[in-house]
């Protein structure tokens, strides 16, 4: 007996041991990876009119252009691509998509019809061996096949990335000519890429600090038209401008939309001293926001609302501060050397973009909204006043160069401090301001 | 007579040329002395200096009422030769008169620089070490935190020394600090194998080193595996053999390697069961153990038997699946959220593609746990198209792992 009772606790012990021993799955923490563009394959979207060959080649540059001007994507070059799509319902062959790796694979047609271009597309997850979302359908007038190719880079972009994209936008900027001592200022827009530049002002007066309002169809700007600087307000749309109302006496500068639309704040300088006002768009008595002898300027709505980041001396030098948006006791959040400038709240909520002077150098930073994790994306000789892409992503900027013969242009970055990039198209320009996204 | 003269005159006039010469020293000296004073600098501070003021405060008052005349001054040249006297003064003149007119053009620029732009001075370049700072120090190699929990235990062996010198007989005293240590360990694993084997154990060797130092330092941590160390390192390499007859009865198992490693525990326990050779109801017991444990393994009951994977092999894992953990195109919230993904590997170090699947994520919403995921996703699937470099005698080790992707230190902050 009293062997098989052994015998079978022995037996137990056997057969649950191991069990206890069970450590489950091996188990790693992958702490560090790689960070490189994602390589995409673009074959050129086949034409499925006769007359949408031409169409179908821009669109398809144009798309590249978006998804890789990013620096987070790599095109795939055409003359790499195993597998030929001579029709939009072309089974994919991920085998050979594999084979050049390619992680992603874009497909696409387009048509003419009835004066109007259609495109549609499909996204290919190609390591998962199947499509990403479904295929999508978009039409537009043939002029605007521009923004059909730039609305096809936002969604492949947004699918890809899980944020929103922000190619199918504009930039305001001033646009400026001559030389450095005569240099002549307008007001211009253009996509965000320089494509499609138009100017909605003259050179006759000195313009500068343009600000699209929430809808985009807006531009807010300071010129000296009256020899004074004024705030005025242009409609994009008849390019029609008016200054907004006055206190005689006094200056009126630095003005930005509210996330609503419905009002505007901005700096009023009286008698020396500068102080924040913001007044309804529509007219009405202004309310004064700070009261201080030293100067407040550059405020920058929160995108809910509910508060304002201006720059201010009043410690001293030049810091950032950030205070309720009907005003109150600001809080500093700026604490690094140097003096802080012109910040602007990101469209996310969670960053104040910056521009930051120390050393001789001047930067464009980050940093969240409590002055922490401060961040310097870029140094030059002259970067300042920043503004955010719509999906918070990307911050665009005037950089100069130094010397007589120095010029201002647009420069992008991406906020991880990479891709930085010059904006050509656009050639000599400064001020930008990044619009929403386009309706 | 003559003589006497000439001595007269000679001597007279050497006394006259020696008071003349002693006199000139006397009297010669003071005299001259104020002279050399004169010429000395006196001269050079005073003429030249004043004239130079004098030029300098005639000119430098000059120029200021000069600009406003400048304008006149090109039509009476014209005229009047004159002028070429006065020539130098214009000179002076021509610089302030060009900057009195650019002055106006800059007064109104200012006002620009001043409202968009602090006065930019142009210098130095220190701060780029800051910009590299933030993206050097995540690179950082702290993984090798989550590898270093197993080590921790290591400074533990430091009491092993004490106990190893101390003669086996002497257990009296050191016994009770030690069994209070030890017998926590042991009574539960030896009362069971204790009736049977232990007994010429004890006599053999009390293994110093390894009871002693190994035990300690392993047992704290791996006390279900204290067992199965003992019985699982050999027996791997004998299951192979075993493993074509078991299979070819079930016909159950779609792969081949698969089924010849589920044998291959079956195997390791043999060892074990020859041990207790001795009685038949044991084996018999063992045996139905062995048969049991066999036909369990088919799914995740089964346990994993031999040597664990060590952690040089775990970091060739993650060296592996990191190279090709591409983050670059995720969103700032998806570098901020954790995905824990799940994948059963096939014994050629080849993961499953099928069976990828998230287990859990923290730090985001879910739509960025599923960017994330896909970027996990896709590194096991490219970097393991070749198959991981996973020890095959290990298999049952890592048969199913267990990926965290943690972009802690890949994220924008």
């Amino acid at each position: 007996m009293l062997r098989i009772v052994l015998a079978a606790l022995a037996a137990v012990s056997l057969t649950s041991a191991p069990v206890l021993a069970q450590q489950g799955p091996l188990r790693i923490e992958i702490t560090d990876g790689v960070i490189e563009p994602l390589p995409y394959a673009l074959p050129g979207f086949v034409a499925e009119t006769a007359d949408a060959g031409k169409m179908a080649a821009d669109i398809t540059s144009v798309i590249a252009a978006d998804l890789s001007g990013t620096g987070l994507f790599r095109e795939i070059p055409q003359s790499a691509h195993i597998q030929r799509f001579a029709s939009f319902e072309t089974p994919v062959s991920y085998a050979d998509w594999q084979a050049i790796n390619a992680q992603a694979l874009i497909v696409g047609g387009v048509a003419m019809s009835g004066g109007k271009v259609v495109v549609k597309f499909r996204l290919f997850d190609i390591y998962s061996g199947q499509q990403l979302g479904e295929g999508q359908q978009l039409a537009a007038s043939a002029a605007s096949w521009r923004r059909l190719a730039h609305k096809v880079a936002d969604v492949i972009y947004s699918r890809i990335t899980g944020e929103s994209g922000y190619f199918d936008s504009r930039v305001v900027f001033v646009s400026e000519s001559g030389p450095k001592n005569a240099r002549a200022k307008r007001l211009a827009l253009a996509d965000y890429d320089g494509a499609g530049l138009q100017f909605l002002t003259d050179s006759s007066t000195i313009v500068f600090a343009p600000r699209f309002s929430p809808t985009g169809d807006k531009v807010i700007y300071t010129t000296y038209e009256t020899g004074f600087p004024r705030i005025k307000l242009l409609d994009i749309a008849n390019v029609r401008a008016s200054l907004l109302p006055e206190v005689p006496g006094t200056m009126t500068f630095a003005p930005r939309f509210s996330p609503d639309g419905q009002w505007v704040v901005y700096s009023l300088e009286q008698g020396g001293n500068t102080d924040l006002y913001k007044m309804p768009v529509n007219g009405g008595a202004p309310v004064r926001l700070t009261n201080s002898p030293a100067i407040e300027t550059a405020p920058s709505f929160s995108p809910d609302g509910a508060r304002i980041v201006f720059e201010s001396d009043r410690s001293g030098t030049q810091q950032l501060y950030i205070m309720p948006a009907s005003g109150g006791e600001p809080t500093r959040i700026s604490f690094g050397e140097g003096r802080y400038g012109t910040p602007v709240w990101s469209p996310r909520g969670d960053l104040v973009a910056f521009t930051k002077q120390h050393a001789g150098r001047f930067h464009i930073g980050v940093m969240r909204t409590d002055g922490s994790e401060e961040r310097l994306l870029t140094s030059s000789f002259l970067d300042e006043g920043p503004t955010w892409s719509p999906n918070g992503r990307v911050i665009m900027f005037t950089r100069q160069s130094a010397g007589a013969e120095a010029v201002s242009n647009l420069y992008s970055v991406d906020i991880s401090g990479r891709n930085l990039k010059k904006v050509d198209a656009v050639g000599q320009a400064s001020d930008p301001a990044w619009s929403p996204l386009l309706p | 007579m003559p003589m006497e003269r000439a001595d007269r005159i000679g001597t007279g006039v050497s006394a006259a040329l020696h008071l003349g010469v002693i006199a000139w020293a006397i009297f010669g000296g003071a005299w001259i002395k104020p002279k050399p004073t004169d010429p000395v600098t006196m001269t050079e501070v005073s003429v030249m200096s004043e004239a130079d003021f004098a030029a300098m405060m005639a000119a430098a008052p000059k120029a200021t009422p000069q600009t406003s005349e400048a304008p006149a001054q090109p039509q009476a040249a014209a005229e009047t030769a004159p002028t070429p006297e006065v020539t130098p003064e214009p000179e002076v003149t021509p610089e302030p008169v060009p900057q009195a007119p650019a002055e106006p053009a800059p007064e109104t620029a200012p006002d620009l620089t001043e409202l968009t732009q602090p006065t930019p001075p142009a210098e130095v370049t220190e701060v780029p070490p800051e910009m590299l700072q933030p993206e050097i120090v995540p690179p950082v190699e702290v993984p090798q935190d989550t590898t270093s929990p197993d080590f921790s235990p290591r400074p533990r062996p430091k009491p092993a020394p004490r106990v190893a010198p101390t003669p086996a007989e002497a257990p009296a005293p050191d016994a009770k600090v030690s069994e209070t240590a030890v017998a926590e360990t042991r009574p539960e694993e030896a009362p069971e194998p204790a009736p049977v084997v232990e007994p010429p154990k004890e006599e053999a060797a009390p293994p110093e080193a390894t009871t002693e130092i190994v035990t300690e330092a392993m047992e704290t941590e791996d006390k279900p595996q204290t067992s199965a160390p003992l019985s699982t390192p050999r027996p791997r390499s004998k299951p192979a053999k075993p493993a074509p007859e078991k299979p070819a009865e079930k016909t159950e198992t779609t792969s081949a390697k698969p089924a010849s490693d589920k044998p291959a525990k079956p195997a390791a326990a043999k060892p074990a069961a020859t041990k207790p050779a001795a009685g038949d109801a044991v084996n018999d017991a063992l045996a139905e153990a062995m048969a049991g444990e066999t036909e369990g393994t088919g799914g995740t009951g089964r346990a994993p038997s031999g040597p664990p994977v060590t952690a040089g092999e775990k970091e060739a894992l993650i060296v592996d699946v990191k190279a090709c953990w591409n983050v670059g195109a995720l969103s700032s919230e998806a570098l901020r959220t954790t995905v824990t993904v799940r994948v059963a590997m096939n014994p050629d170090g080849k993961p499953d593609i099928k069976t990828i699947k998230m287990v859990g994520f923290e730090g985001g919403s879910e739509a960025a746990a599923k960017q994330a995921y896909e970027a996990g996703r896709r590194a096991i699937v490219r970097c393991g198209s070749d198959g991981f470099p996973l020890p095959s005698e290990k298999y049952d080790h890592w048969r199913e792992i267990e990926i965290v992707f943690n972009p802690e230190k890949m994220r924008m902050k």
